[in-house]
């Protein structure tokens, strides 16, 4: 399986030059990815992210991307059609409203055939400015879905299934001891954490991804912001640390947290299935608890750590190298 | 009075302290409860106007005094899940009470209370709550000893929040036999805890030896040798990292050189480049870091061998000739800059002439980012920037910004370019280049600026023709007042403008043109600025 993988993977990336113009923009057949930093001098969020990602791709699949992004500050730069897949920290950009031509070449982009992944491009709304966070909303932030709403107004952002092909175009599954290079007997996580991962945040590796398709192929996609978890330094050790939010019950919650003091304000975010949880956050703090929909009340623990912050950014890049190989194949 | 029995007193004073506390805490608990949570809400109509449906209000919440309260009496609760959630809830309430309470906790005999107290701990540490009391803070440290690998793992990782308080001195009031005494308390760590951070270096758990290993030095507990040694041996990547980060102490120590020449050769690329980086680091303290650095020019990882190539050519030493091209080929084959490519790629110049060889290789490499690095240097390294034949191909390179790198480099240096050079320039496709070439007549001799200036005068780019227009008042060619006037004609106002700064810095031919182009073009737009212009040389058009 891992070979008709690979296979799959090599013919794509000699394929994807026919989509370029001018290959002189890549490296000798490598695909490069296009990221938008409309700010050249702003600060970057995760500035070795996108290059500590690629690298692990030419590393651990046979696909070749050219590790420099190519940046650009404007839709309208010729460079983006002659380059498959856009990348866009939504984070990073001064705001997400673009005139009208800019638009119209995302639009050509797309029916063109290329793939836009916001990253970022889902952020609930408690989140407020915290960019250092990530949550698993089910539904695009209020600024990506004004914009494609003018970009294609005839259509809709739709959550991509647990069983969608991204979640598995080539690493499947959680990482295992062996793939976060640690010894068999090792505990991976605290045990409520990875029952939490396992069963509800990261079900077989997938998270909340929405997507548009544009002439029936999956066109754009929007998750919570993964780069966090992709960089690693000149030794291999990943950068920055990352924590773990984690919904934990236990006996009388119910009927407790219901109970129990509180003086800040509740927010709506949709999940998975359209209801919607009720997040429970004072201010300046992070969220206490959450209502669910069916009644059940949990709170949030959170977690840090050397353990949780390898585990993490083993997901996060394995999703990462999953969403840019699923951008080729497709 | 020996140290045991201090402690014992020590410890009797203390559980007498926290009793006092929690007896205060019970009466300041038995406070009435706030009207506004006895009170219901009003009860609220929905539906349409034939129907009214009375809803349940939500219930009253407590105030925190009653929260905390509860989850007090859960903590004594016999059934060990509610002990859990008590122990979890505290954790969103900070105070005094509520760490004294969870820390209590962290002698529940049940390891899922334990766990669930000292993630609560951390929670309030990290909310901006730590705990400031040092024989609080040792008693959350105390469990590093901890059977259960969650609670170990969890006080590692806030070592850091928890050092300040546990290194505090002072004063404590201590009572033996019935007499009270002060005595000054040491910011040392106690000897049990000494201890048990000294065993915990090499904790069956590679969380904990790791972050043991990070903190050490914060707690002012020494690394024994021998437990260097071990851990420079261990089995967990992130442990290995950071025992070598941790040899400084030891750096000169045999059996240290030998652990770190061992990892020279390990199978993970990323410990590897670590060697280098603590071979060059140790280098004052033993010769042999110089030979590990040596032996890794042949390691078989490109890579590798670049770096360790390079931090000896730092040190001076030559670096034999076919491991520089194995830099060049290197170098030349990696798709882009990435951290450590751009550390070689900075230190290649550490190589000499050499170093040269590589940036010229280098100027032809698909990434724009490192072509821009390698013509700058090349050309700094073979002291080209006085050499056009060495420059001028930079100029031709296509992409912007490598052109602006080498030009920039060049606008800091008197060129005094001639005539085929400039020619050269002049001929260029880009219009950064033109306008360099532009800015280069102010340097050119006479005859240069009078063959090359009148191309660029009709250069489809504005600010070529504005600076030629620039350069050309500057130099006084002949025939330039007839250029400046023709040039205030122009429809383009940058083109207006460059022509009336020229004329402007003449006031004996150059005013004069000006003035008379005012008079016959009254409403022109820079006629307006030019009349300020030269009123504020004192001339009255």
């Amino acid at each position: 399986m891992r070979f008709i993988q690979s296979f799959l993977i090599i013919l794509i990336t000699f394929s994807s030059l026919v989509f370029s113009q001018s290959p002189s923009q890549s490296n000798e057949g490598s695909v490069r990815i296009v990221q938008l930093l409309r700010q050249e001098n702003s600060t970057r969020r995760y500035p070795d992210a996108l290059p500590s990602l690629l690298k692990m791709l030419n590393e651990q699949s046979n696909a070749r991307f050219d590790t420099d992004p190519l940046f650009i500050n404007t839709l309208t730069d010729e460079r983006l059609l002659e380059n498959p897949i856009l990348y866009i920290n939504c984070d990073e950009q001064p705001n997400l409203e673009f005139p009208q031509e800019e638009r119209d070449a995302l639009r050509r982009y797309m029916e063109q055939g290329g793939f836009i992944y916001l990253d970022a491009g889902i952020k609930a709304s408690f989140l407020g400015q915290d960019l250092g966070h990530s949550y698993a909303a089910w539904e695009e932030r209020p600024e990506v879905k004004e914009l494609f709403s003018k970009i294609l107004p005839e259509k809709t952002f739709i959550p991509l299934g647990r069983d969608h092909d991204l979640f598995r175009t080539f690493f499947t599954g959680l990482p295992k001891n062996k793939d976060l290079e640690i010894q068999t007997e090792q505990k991976r996580l605290p045990e409520t954490v990875l029952s939490f991962v396992e069963r509800e945040k990261w079900p077989q590796a997938t998270y909340s991804f929405v997507g548009i398709k544009v002439k029936g192929r999956l066109a754009c996609v929007a998750s919570p912001i993964c780069a966090m978890g992709w960089g690693r330094d000149e030794f291999g050790a990943w950068i920055p640390p990352i924590s773990f939010r984690v919904r934990e019950s236990a006996e009388n919650f119910d009927q407790n947290l219901k109970l129990a003091s509180f003086s800040g304000g509740t927010y709506e975010v949709t999940r998975e299935d359209g209801l919607k949880d009720i997040i429970y956050s004072e201010n300046g703090q992070r969220p206490l608890w959450v209502q669910e929909p069916n009644g059940k009340w949990r709170i949030f623990k959170y977690y840090s750590g050397e353990e949780i912050s390898n585990y993490a950014h083993a997901f996060y890049s394995r999703l990462g190298m999953n969403v840019f190989l699923y951008a080729l194949l497709n | 009075m020996d140290y045991q029995e201090a402690i014992g007193v020590k410890m009797i004073f203390r559980i007498f302290l926290f009793s006092s506390f929690a007896f205060l805490f019970e009466l300041s608990a038995q406070v009435p409860i706030s009207p506004s949570e006895v009170i219901p809400n009003a009860d609220s109509d929905v539906g349409d106007q034939n129907t009214t449906i009375a809803i349940a209000p939500p219930p009253a919440r407590s105030s925190e005094e009653k929260t905390i309260e509860r989850a007090q009496e859960g903590l004594k609760s016999a059934e060990v899940g509610s002990r859990v959630g008590a122990a979890k809830l505290l954790g969103k309430y900070r105070s005094i009470k509520t760490s004294i309470l969870l820390i209590s906790a962290l002698d529940d005999e049940s390891a899922l209370v334990r766990r669930a107290a000292m993630v609560s701990i951390a929670e309030h540490a990290s909310n901006g709550f730590p705990v400031y009391d040092k024989a609080l803070a040792e008693k959350i440290y105390s469990k590093l000893g901890d059977p259960d690998v969650e609670v170990r793992r969890e006080v590692s990782t806030m070592i850091p929040r928890i050092i300040s308080p546990m290194r505090r001195s002072g004063m404590e009031l201590i009572e033996i036999n019935g007499r009270k005494v002060y005595r000054s308390v040491s910011s040392a760590m106690r000897p049990d805890l000494y201890k048990m951070t000294q065993d915990a270096f090499l904790d069956k758990d590679a969380i904990v030896r790791q972050n043991v290993l990070k903190y050490h030095t914060y707690l002012s507990v020494p690394l024994p040798l021998l437990s260097l040694e071990k851990l420079l041996s261990d089995s967990d990547l992130g442990v290995l990292l950071t025992a070598l980060d941790r040899i400084s102490s030891s750096a000169s120590q045999p059996r240290i050189v030998n652990r770190v020449k061992a990892l020279s050769k390990h199978a993970n690329k990323g410990i590897r480049l670590k060697v280098v980086a603590v071979a060059r680091n140790a280098n004052s303290y033993h010769s042999d870091y110089r030979g590990i650095l040596r032996e890794m020019t042949k390691d078989s990882d490109p890579e590798v061998l670049s770096m360790a190539a390079v931090e000896l050519a730092r040190f001076g030493e030559r670096v034999p000739g076919k491991v520089v091209e194995q830099i060049k080929n290197f170098l030349l084959g990696v798709n882009g800059l990435s951290t450590q490519v751009t550390t070689i790629l900075y230190t290649v110049s550490s190589l000499g002439v050499d170093g040269a060889e590589i940036y010229k290789a280098l100027t032809e490499h698909s990434s724009s980012q490192i072509r821009a690095i390698a013509w700058q240097r090349f050309i700094n390294l073979s002291g080209g920037w006085r050499d056009s034949s060495v420059w001028l191909p930079a100029t031709k390179d296509p992409d912007p910004k490598v052109r602006k790198v080498v030009l920039n480099g060049l606008r800091g240096q008197s060129n005094n370019l001639s005539e085929k050079q400039l020619g050269v320039l002049v001929e260029s496709g880009f219009s950064d280049v033109r306008i360099f070439a532009a800015q280069s007549l102010l340097d050119a001799t006479q005859s240069t600026v009078e063959s090359l200036g009148f191309d660029l005068l009709i250069d489809e780019d504005t600010i070529v023709r504005s600076t030629t227009i620039r350069a050309m008042s500057a130099r006084r060619v002949p025939g330039w007042l007839t250029i400046m006037k023709r040039s205030l004609l122009d429809t383009d106002y940058v083109i207006q403008r460059s022509a009336m700064d020229g004329l402007l810095g003449d006031r004996k031919e150059g005013v004069p043109v000006l003035i008379d182009y005012i008079s016959k073009n009254p409403q022109s737009r820079i006629s307006n600025l030019a009349k300020i212009e030269l009123s504020k040389i004192g001339v009255q058009p």
